[in-house]
């Protein structure tokens, strides 16, 4: 590739040894999550067990815990990233919904 | 032609330009806001918009750079938006505008690597504000955002260098 300069494969170079140092640090902290927190405006709103099964019904959110693992089930969000996320079950994964001001947190 | 209608002339030809632009960007970020990227970490975006403001940077027009980012971002958050997504998309935008701008004037980095610099800056400024917001667990989020902003960045410069070299005119 004649387009890229030398500083150019320094910084991209340098980018993909810190992420991927950073991926080996968080994945070594990264274990089997035990506790869901759910937080709006900072405040928390609800805690549990991870592997009791539920469903918790904000205002704007219904968060859903299953086998183990927790999905936004729905949300009246625009952009419906929160959704879209998925599911999470290691501690330290977060699900942001940022219009509702929703975090689903696992401990 | 006195040299003032000249003038008024073109400066209603860079208004068009620079609102065409704008149009552009605001379709590319609702096309993007369709395809679930959000789906690898919450922030991936291709940024397709910030090509416009990196052909901006690469032709010396900083000023124009910053006037299509805001207004864009400003125009993106009124219609697709809400005032607190305006934070996160407005301070991030902002900053790695400035930080493109700085870098362009890099001999040793090409616009591929101006690029790549602003949008692993974007994403990391999100995550900053949201640590602010959230605490600090979507710090989890950086490695992630780092690598989609490398890739991203990649694309992005050198969708920037190819629309430079079609765009022969000026604005
Ligand atoms: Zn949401």
């Amino acid at each position: 590739m004649k387009k890229l300069k030398r500083f150019d494969i320094i910084l991209i170079g340098f980018l993909l040894f810190a992420s991927l140092v950073l991926f080996t640090v968080f994945g070594t902290i990264k274990r089997k999550g035990k506790r869901v927190v759910i937080k709006q405006n900072d405040t928390v709103v609800y805690s549990g067990e991870l592997s009791k099964d539920g469903e918790v019904s904000l205002k704007h959110n219904t968060v859903k815990i299953e086998n183990g693992e927790v999905f936004m089930k729905s949300a009246d969000c625009k952009n419906q990233i929160c959704v879209k996320t998925g599911k999470i079950s290691k501690s330290g994964e977060t699900i942001i919904c940022l219009p509702n001001k929703v975090i689903v947190e696992i401990e | 032609m006195s040299s003032k209608q000249s003038d008024s002339g073109n400066r209603i030809k860079s208004l068009t330009v620079y609102s065409l632009l704008c149009a552009f960007c605001i379709v590319c970020g609702y096309i993007e806001f369709l395809i679930p990227t959000a789906a690898i970490a919450p922030g991936v975006k291709l940024g397709i918009s910030n090509s416009v403001a990196l052909v901006l940077l690469i032709k010396g027009d900083i000023k124009g750079a910053f006037a299509v980012n805001i207004t864009r971002i400003l125009l993106s958050a009124l219609l697709f938006g809400s005032p607190f997504s305006l934070l996160f998309s407005f301070c991030a935008g902002v900053i790695s505008t400035v930080v493109c701008a700085v870098l362009i004037k890099m001999p040793k980095l090409s616009p591929i690597g101006v690029s790549v610099a602003g949008a692993v800056c974007h994403n990391t400024v999100q995550i900053a504000i949201a640590s602010f917001i959230f605490g600090k667990g979507v710090w989890f989020y950086l490695p992630v955002l780092i690598l989609s902003g490398v890739i991203c960045g990649t694309a992005i410069g050198l969708l920037g260098i190819v629309l430079t070299e079609k765009i022969k005119s000026d604005f």
